[in-house]
């Protein structure tokens, strides 16, 4: 994709300042990064690596010397980080530096004594401003909530889902922080979010699936969504491999293909 | 008329970022076969940070390899992307200078554990081969394919990578011919070696 020239007709961009995710595809695909201070959100059914994809994304921004926060709702800390050892670019020394932080929410939600089964209005008041007291306290620079759709299944009504986004995407602005927020969702035409109010508020919408030729599955990756920059909205095949993310153009052959 | 020492030699005499068809003769195959693997495995692994990968959809990397062996070609100068094991269902004990697809048509696929194995290895001089497009065009669609060479081969010309697609045909005025003749900058061409 790369910056848009001078003989580029699509509308000018204000240049913003990126976050550059280190994941070489897609900051080819975004034109350089995530636009700093945007709000994310990383959608697909199971098995399409949005949590690798997220997880690589806050190693490379350890890596250069950004505080990264890793918000876990279902998946226990040491086993993602047990998980994350298997790949090369990930080391250990950026945790014990902090530079890498992950925090059980679950954990929260106990100290916070947020128990009610569906979290009220005040609960999610309460677990909001906690979540951008401790991005704060860490200094995050990155920010990465996995998943929204299982804080989603506490929450339930779709107008505190978007209450809660609007009030943590305007926090998480605020403090210049970049989030991505893990969304999983069926395999469906148009909708990224189980609640379909999530995708409304964010600043960007990236979209992992499963591509299917002639009984064949791949691995897609496709940004439906992105403000504050020009980028390509064509489809990616993307493989994770133990050097992190690799992405290629899904070929179409003029759609000779089957499937 | 070329002899096959002559075809070695002019494969070892392409530019870095070249790509090229090699034409093997049907009639001739085994022969060919075994000159133009000698010319790209043992050659282009000869020097010190040289590599190559091997893509083999003709024949499993196994095979390829105990080939490789009797040519000397040390193991840490070459590697493969084997994507017809898995589909012959002969996949038993996996090389580990290999990396293994479920199957030719996922080219994409091919492209990335390429790009991978070029990020592994960071060789000063590197060949692609791809054996063979003949293969290939078996399992993928003349439109698909023809996508996948053009931007396979752009990219590796501008990361400095020698690329050899082999061919077998006798026939220069083929599909998969003229389709490579968009691609490649040159045939090296076994046919002619033959009369």
């Amino acid at each position: 994709m790369g910056r848009p020239s001078n003989a580029d007709p699509s509308p000018k961009d204000v240049p913003r300042e990126r976050c550059v995710t280190g994941i070489e595809g897609l900051d080819h695909i975004l034109g350089g990064g995530i636009p700093k201070g945007n709000m994310v959100l990383l959608a697909g059914p199971v098995g399409t690596g949005k949590t690798t994809l997220s997880l690589e994304f806050l190693v490379h921004g350890a890596e250069r010397g950004e505080s990264s926060l890793f918000l876990s709702v279902t998946e226990a800390s040491n086993k993602l980080i047990e998980n994350l050892s298997s790949f090369d670019f990930f080391r250990k020394d950026l945790i014990k530096s902090n530079k890498l932080v992950f925090v059980d929410l679950p954990i929260m939600y106990e100290r916070l004594g947020l128990d009610h089964e569906e979290l009220t209005v005040e609960d999610i008041e309460l677990l909001t401003r906690s979540v951008l007291d401790l991005v704060e306290s860490v200094g995050a620079d990155r920010v990465v909530l996995d998943s929204l759709t299982s804080l989603g299944y506490r929450i339930r009504r779709d107008e505190r889902i978007r209450d809660f986004m609007l009030t943590l995407g305007q926090g998480l602005s605020r403090l210049g922080t970049t989030t991505l927020l893990v969304s999983e969702v069926a395999p469906m035409e148009g909708r990224y979010s189980s609640h379909g109010v999530e995708e409304a508020v964010v600043d960007g919408i990236i979209l992992l699936g499963n591509a299917s030729r002639q009984g064949d599955i791949l691995r897609v990756l496709q940004v439906v969504k992105m403000r504050g920059t020009a980028h390509s909205r064509s489809q990616y095949v993307m493989e994770l491999t133990p050097l992190g993310l690799l992405m290629a153009p899904h070929l179409k052959g003029n759609r000779a293909q089957g499937g | 008329m070329e002899s096959r020492v002559e075809i070695g030699e002019r494969i070892r005499k392409l530019p870095a970022a070249a790509a090229a068809a090699v034409r093997l003769n049907p009639r001739e195959y085994a022969d060919d076969y075994f000159a133009v693997l000698n010319a790209t495995l043992k050659e282009s692994s000869a020097d010190e940070g040289a590599h190559t990968i091997y893509v083999s959809v003709t024949n499993p990397a196994a095979l390829v390899w105990s080939i490789a062996q009797a040519l000397d070609v040390p193991p840490e100068r070459l590697s493969f992307v084997d994507a017809i094991s898995h589909t012959m269902m002969n996949f038993r004990d996996p090389l580990p200078n290999a990396v293994y697809i479920e199957s030719p048509r996922m080219l994409e696929t091919i492209m990335l554990r390429v790009e991978y194995l070029l990020r592994l290895h960071k060789a000063t001089r590197t060949t692609l081969v791809v054996d063979s497009v003949n293969s290939l065009a078996i399992h993928n669609p003349k439109e698909l394919l023809n996508e996948f060479f053009h931007i396979l081969v752009n990219n590796l010309k501008s990361r400095q990578v020698l690329t050899l697609l082999l061919i077998v045909s006798e026939d220069p005025t083929s599909d998969l011919d003229q389709m490579l003749g968009l691609i490649v900058d040159e045939t090296v061409d076994v046919v002619r070696a033959h009369g």
